[in-house]
C-alpha cells in the first residue's frame, strides 16, 4: 500500500540504509585519509620544499616513485620513465625524462625526483613576501622558466640556437609541415625574442618574451598544492 | 484508399492491437498476416502472381526501413555543406525533416500523423541511446566527479521539477488563463517530465570551444543520471495522481522508492556486466559473435530491470560501464571496433527516429494552444534551470578541488536542452487522468523546439563571446602559440610522471581488489593490458611505411636551409605571412593529450589523436627502443616460464625484458603493477624490422646524442653495419646475425602470439636486440626491401 501501486520486493527497512548511501558519494574525489607511513625516507630532508608541503603528498609521490621503480633499488632509470605510456606519446617525452636526471647520470633517487617535481609546485601568495634573503624556492617563476629553458637548451650553453629550436618544433608538430615552413617559423620565433642580435635566445630574452604569459599557472600542477 | 500506416505508429489508444502486432518488428509475419486477413488481403494459395503488389505482407518492415533510410539520407544531406554541422546541431535538422514529413502526411490525408507508442520508445528506441552513452563514458573521470554529477542530476532535477511544477501551479490558479482545472499534482508531473535535460547537442558544440575538461563529464554524466531520475519521478507522480488520497508517509515512501529503484537498477546492471565479461573470457573461438554478447547482455539488463520495476536506464548504464573494461581486453580488436561502431550506429538511428517522430507529431490536431501556459512553461524552464545551476554550483564548489567557473556554469545552464525523453513521456500520459493532455503536449513541443533550435544554435557564439571578452585583445605572436603548447606538453608530461592526480583511497582499494580477483576471473589469460598496447596493435605498419615512403616523418632539414639562414638576415614578415604561419601552427601543433575524449553521439572521435600518437611513437621509437635494449642486455638467460606472452607487434624473436617476465605474479600475465599501464611501453618499441629500416630516424638522436647514450648508439651503428650485408637475403632466416635478423612474419592475427613462436630458433643464449633503423639506410636498401615486405 505504501509504494504507490508498484510491487516492491524490498522491505521498508532497507530503505533507510539505502537512503543514506548516496550521500556518501558526495565526498568522492577527495583524499580519504589513509596516510601511509613514509617508509625509509622518513627523515629525508626535502628542504627545497617549503614546510607547506603536506606529509600525505610526499607519501603519495613516494608511492608513485616506488611503483615506477621496477628494479626496486631505490632509483629510477630512464627505462622506468619510458614505461609510462602517456609519456610515450607526449611529443616532448624524451626531454622531460632527461630533465629528471642530473648531468651525466643514469639514475635518479627520490630526492632528485622530488627536486624536479618541486619546480611545479604552485606559487603561493604567502611565500612571495616571506623569505627574501633565503635561497630562491624552486618553484619561483624564474626557476620555472629556467627549467623550461633547459628543456630547449640541450648543449647547455645558455642559449637556444635556431637548431635547438627547430628540434623542439619538429617534435611538436605533425608531419604536414615542411622543413622550409618550420624553418621560417623558427626564424620568426627567434626574431621576436632576440634583442641583442645574436640569432639565439638567451635566458634573459626568453624571460622577456614570456613576461605576459602566465607561467606560474601553466607550470604548476595542482595536486602538489 | 487509406494508407494503412504501420501499427507501431498508432496512438496508444489501441495498445492491445499495437502490442499484439509489434511483438518483434517484422519477425512475426504469420501473426501479422493472420490479423491482416481481416483487412481482406488474404493470400490465395496457388502460384504467386509476379508483379502484383502484396504490400500488406511487408508493410511493417517496409515502412520501418523507409523511415530509417529517410533519416539517414537526411543526415547525408546535412553534412554536404561542411559548415552546417558546426552551426546547427543535428537534432535541429532531424526535427525539420520530421516536420516536413508530418506536413506531407497531414496534407495528404487530412488527419493527424502517427505518433509514438510507449512500448516502442521505452523498449526499443531508448536503450541504444543510453547504452551508447554508458559505454563511452570515461569511467575514471566519472567517478572522480561523481559527487558533483550526482548532485546536479538528483538535486538539480528535483529542484527543477518542483520549482517548475509549483510555479506553474501558481500560474494556473490565475483564473484569467483558463487553467484552473490543472491540479498541483498534474503540474508537478509536468514539471518532472519537462526537466529532463538532454544536452547531447551541446556536447557536439564542445568540440570547438575550449572547455574545461571537467565539463564534458559533468554534462555527460548529468544527462545520464538525469534520465533515470526523471523517469522515476514521472512514475512516482503518475501513480500519485492516480491515488485517491496521499498520506505523508507515501511521500517518504516515494523518496525511498526512488533510491531503491536507482540502486536496484545499478546492481542488476553490474551483475550482468560481470557475467558478460566472464562470458567473453571464453569466446576466443567464436570471435565473430563476440559483439553480440555485449549487446545482448546490456539489453538483458535493461529489460530485467524494467521487469522488476527498477530503473532500466541505470541498469544498462552500469552494465555498460562495468563491461567496458573487461570486455575491451577479452575480445579481439575487430570485435571491439565492431562493437563501437555498431553501438554508435544503433544510437544514431534511435535518436534520429525519435526526432523525426517529434517533427511528425508536431503537425496535426494534437494540440491545444494556451498562450499563458506555454509561454510561462518556457520561461520557468529557463529561469529555474539557470537558478538551479547557479545555486547548486555555489554549494558544490565548496567541496570541489577544481571549482566551476562562470563560463562553465553558463554552459551547463544554457546547455539544458530538452529532447526525446520529455517528448516521449508526455505522450505517455494517460488521458483519463490528464484531460488537458493536449495542452501539455503543445507546451512540451514548444519548449523542445525553442531549446533545440534557439539555444542549440546560439550557444556556440555566446560562449565564444564570453571567451573573447575575457581574453586580451592583442594579437598573439607566432611564437606564443608555440610556447603555450610547449608548456602544456611539459605540464602534461610531468602530470603523467606524477601519476594520476588526485589520490583516492577508495579507488586504490578498488584497483587492488580488481587486480587481485576480478581481472583474474574475468579476463582471459595471455592478454596485453593497456590502451597503449591496443593502440599499438592497431598501428598498421603499412601505414607507417606509406608515411615514411612519402618522406613525411622527421626529415632532416637539409643543409641547404641551414646555410640559407646563416647567409641572410631574417626578413620581417608581412601580416599575411604571419597569419599563414599562425594558421599552420594552429593546425599542425600536436594536441595535448586529453584525459577524456569528447563524447559525440555521431562519431567516434578517437582517430585524430590516434594518428597523432602514432606519429609520435614512430618518431620516438628509437629512444624508446634504446631503453629496451639496455634492459635487455642486462639479463641474458631465457625464461623458464611456461607461457610468455609476446605482443603482436614484436618481431618473432624479440626478447622481452627480463624484468617484466620475472615479475609475473600470475603465471600467465606480463606485468602486474597496480599501475597496469607501465609494462605497456615495451610493446611500443618493436616495429617490424623492415619498417624500422625504412623509417627515417629522428634527427635528434643523430645530431645530439645525449652523452649517456653515446656508447650504445655507436654500438648499434657498428652492429647494424656488420649485419647490413646479410640483410639482402630474407630467406636466410634463423641466422643469428649480429645486427639484423630477418624473421619470417606470419600474417598477423589480433591477439598475442604464444611462446611457441618464440622458441622457433635461436638456441643461443644471447638475446637479439630488435633491429633498428640506422640513418645510413640508403635508398638502395629501401628499394630492395620494399618488394619483400609481404606480411600484410
Amino acid at each position: 500500500m505504501m509504494f504507490c501501486g508498484t510491487e516492491d520486493p524490498f522491505g521498508q527497512l532497507g530503505t533507510a540504509v539505502l537512503a543514506v548511501l548516496p550521500l556518501s558519494f558526495l565526498c568522492t574525489g577527495r583524499a580519504w585519509g589513509a596516510e601511509k607511513p613514509l617508509a625509509r625516507h622518513a627523515n629525508l630532508s626535502l628542504s627545497f620544499f617549503s614546510s607547506s608541503v603536506s606529509h600525505s603528498q610526499i607519501t603519495r609521490l613516494y608511492s608513485r616513485f616506488t611503483s615506477l621503480d621496477k628494479g626496486e633499488n631505490g632509483t629510477l632509470s630512464r627505462e622506468d620513465f619510458q614505461r609510462i605510456p602517456e609519456l610515450a606519446i607526449n611529443p616532448l617525452g624524451d626531454r622531460i625524462i632527461n630533465a629528471f636526471f642530473p648531468e651525466g647520470e643514469d639514475q635518479v633517487n627520490f630526492r632528485g625526483f622530488m627536486r624536479t617535481l618541486a619546480h611545479f609546485r604552485p606559487i603561493e601568495d604567502n611565500e612571495k613576501s616571506k623569505d627574501q634573503n633565503g635561497p630562491e624556492p624552486l618553484n619561483s617563476r624564474s626557476n620555472k622558466l629556467h627549467f623550461a629553458f633547459r628543456l630547449y637548451d640541450l648543449d647547455k650553453d645558455d642559449k637556444i640556437s635556431r637548431d635547438e629550436l627547430l628540434q623542439v618544433l619538429r617534435m611538436m608538430v605533425g608531419v604536414n609541415i615542411s622543413d622550409e615552413q618550420l624553418g621560417s617559423i623558427a626564424d620568426r620565433t627567434i626574431q621576436e625574442a632576440d634583442q641583442d642580435g645574436d640569432s639565439a635566445i638567451s635566458f634573459a630574452e626568453f624571460v622577456k618574451v614570456l613576461e605576459k604569459v602566465d607561467v606560474e599557472q601553466k607550470m604548476s600542477i595542482r595536486f602538489l598544492h | 484508399m487509406r494508407r494503412d500506416l504501420p501499427p507501431l505508429l498508432y496512438d496508444s489508444q489501441a495498445p492491445a492491437r499495437a502490442r499484439g502486432r509489434l511483438c518483434r518488428a517484422g519477425a512475426a509475419p504469420g501473426a501479422a498476416r493472420g490479423e491482416r486477413s481481416a483487412a481482406g488481403s488474404r493470400r490465395r494459395p496457388g502460384p504467386a502472381r509476379h508483379g502484383a503488389l502484396d504490400y500488406p505482407h511487408v508493410q511493417i518492415p517496409f515502412e520501418i526501413t523507409l523511415w530509417i533510410l529517410l533519416a539517414s539520407l537526411a543526415k547525408i544531406g546535412f553534412h554536404l555543406y561542411h559548415k552546417l554541422p558546426s552551426i546547427v546541431p543535428e537534432s535541429c535538422l532531424l526535427i525539420l525533416v520530421g516536420l516536413l514529413l508530418g506536413g506531407i502526411i497531414f496534407g495528404a490525408e487530412e488527419k493527424s500523423p502517427p505518433v509514438m507508442n510507449s512500448d516502442v520508445f521505452f523498449l526499443y528506441l531508448l536503450p541504444p541511446i543510453v547504452l551508447d552513452a554508458g559505454y563511452f563514458m570515461p569511467t575514471r573521470l566519472f567517478f572522480e566527479n561523481f559527487g558533483t554529477i550526482f548532485w546536479y542530476a538528483v538535486v538539480g532535477t528535483l529542484w527543477n521539477a518542483i520549482g517548475i511544477g509549483i510555479s506553474l501551479y501558481g500560474i494556473c490558479q490565475i483564473s484569467a488563463f483558463g487553467l484552473t482545472d490543472i491540479t498541483l499534482l498534474q503540474n508537478l508531473l509536468f514539471g518532472s517530465l519537462i526537466s529532463a535535460v538532454d544536452p547531447v547537442a551541446v556536447l557536439a558544440v564542445f568540440e570547438n570551444i575550449h572547455v574545461n575538461e571537467q565539463l564534458y563529464i559533468l554534462v555527460f554524466g548529468e544527462s545520464l543520471l538525469n534520465d533515470a531520475i526523471t523517469v522515476v519521478l514521472y512514475n512516482l507522480f503518475k501513480s500519485f495522481c492516480q491515488m485517491r488520497t496521499i498520506k505523508v508517509i507515501d511521500i517518504f515512501a516515494g523518496i525511498a522508492n526512488f533510491f531503491i529503484v536507482g540502486i536496484g537498477g545499478v546492481l542488476i546492471g553490474i551483475l550482468l556486466g560481470f557475467v558478460a565479461a566472464f562470458t567473453t573470457r571464453f569466446t576466443h573461438k567464436i570471435r565473430v559473435i563476440e559483439p553480440l554478447f555485449v549487446f545482448l547482455y546490456s539489453y538483458l539488463s535493461y529489460i530485467t530491470a524494467e521487469m522488476f520495476h527498477l530503473s532500466g536506464i541505470m541498469a544498462i548504464t552500469s552494465c555498460a560501464m562495468t563491461m567496458n573494461k573487461y570486455v575491451e581486453e577479452n575480445v579481439s580488436q575487430k570485435s571491439y571496433t565492431t562493437i563501437k561502431y555498431f553501438m554508435k550506429m544503433l544510437s544514431s538511428v534511435s535518436e534520429t527516429l525519435i526526432f523525426i517522430f517529434m517533427g511528425v507529431s508536431t503537425v496535426g490536431k494534437n494540440h491545444e494552444w494556451n498562450w499563458a501556459f506555454v509561454s510561462f512553461t518556457l520561461l520557468f524552464c529557463l529561469i529555474w534551470r539557470a537558478l538551479g545551476v547557479f545555486v547548486l554550483t555555489q554549494i558544490i564548489n565548496v567541496f570541489r578541488t577544481i571549482p566551476l567557473t562562470f563560463k562553465d556554469q553558463f554552459i551547463i545552464a544554457y546547455g539544458g536542452l530538452r529532447g526525446a525523453i520529455c517528448f516521449s513521456l508526455v505522450f505517455l500520459l494517460p488521458p483519463a487522468v490528464f484531460p488537458r493532455k493536449k495542452l501539455f503536449i503543445t507546451a512540451v513541443i514548444v519548449v523542445i523546439f525553442f531549446t533545440v533550435f534557439i539555444q542549440g544554435i546560439t550557444i556556440r557564439p555566446l560562449v565564444e563571446f564570453l571567451d573573447v571578452k575575457r581574453s586580451n585583445k592583442k594579437q598573439p605572436a607566432v611564437s606564443e602559440e608555440i610556447y603555450n603548447r610547449f608548456f602544456d606538453h611539459v605540464k602534461t608530461g610531468i602530470e603523467d610522471v606524477c601519476g594520476h592526480w588526485g589520490h583516492n583511497f577508495w579507488r586504490d582499494k578498488f584497483k587492488k581488489f580488481d587486480n587481485k580477483y576480478l581481472r583474474r576471473l574475468l579476463i582471459r589469460e595471455n592478454q596485453p593490458k593497456s590502451s597503449i598496447v591496443s593502440l599499438y596493435k592497431k598501428l598498421e605498419i603499412k601505414h607507417a611505411i606509406e608515411m615514411a615512403e612519402s618522406g613525411m616523418i622527421s626529415k632532416v632539414p637539409s643543409s641547404v636551409s641551414l646555410s640559407d639562414y646563416h647567409e641572410g638576415k631574417i626578413k620581417p614578415l608581412s601580416p599575411t605571412e604571419m597569419e599563414n604561419m599562425r594558421e599552420i601552427l594552429t593546425k599542425n601543433l600536436y594536441q595535448i593529450r586529453h584525459r577524456t575524449m569528447s563524447y559525440n553521439r555521431h562519431s567516434l572521435a578517437a582517430d585524430a589523436s590516434e594518428k597523432q600518437a602514432k606519429e609520435i611513437l614512430i618518431r620516438r621509437r628509437h629512444s624508446l627502443r634504446e631503453s629496451l635494449r639496455k634492459t635487455n642486455s642486462l639479463s641474458r638467460e631465457r625464461p623458464a616460464a611456461a607461457n610468455t606472452k609476446r605482443f603482436l607487434s614484436l618481431p618473432k624473436n624479440t626478447k622481452l625484458p627480463e624484468k617484466l617476465r620475472v615479475r609475473n605474479k600470475t603465471s600467465s600475465r606480463v606485468g602486474d603493477s597496480s599501475d597496469s599501464d607501465l609494462d605497456a611501453a615495451t610493446t611500443v618499441l618493436n616495429l617490424r624490422p623492415r619498417a624500422g629500416k625504412i623509417l627515417r630516424e629522428q634527427r635528434l638522436r643523430q645530431q645530439r646524442p645525449l652523452p649517456e647514450f653515446r656508447v650504445e648508439w655507436k654500438n648499434e651503428v657498428d652492429g647494424s653495419q656488420d649485419g647490413r650485408g646479410e640483410q639482402q637475403d630474407p630467406s636466410t632466416l634463423p641466422q643469428p646475425s649480429i645486427g639484423f635478423r630477418q624473421p619470417l612474419l606470419t600474417r598477423p592475427r589480433f591477439g598475442t602470439l604464444s611462446r611457441e613462436d618464440l622458441t622457433a630458433d635461436h638456441g643461443s643464449a644471447r638475446p637479439m636486440p630488435p633491429p633498428r633503423l640506422v640513418r645510413q639506410a640508403s635508398q638502395g636498401d629501401r628499394q630492395r626491401n620494399k618488394p619483400e615486405n609481404q606480411p600484410y
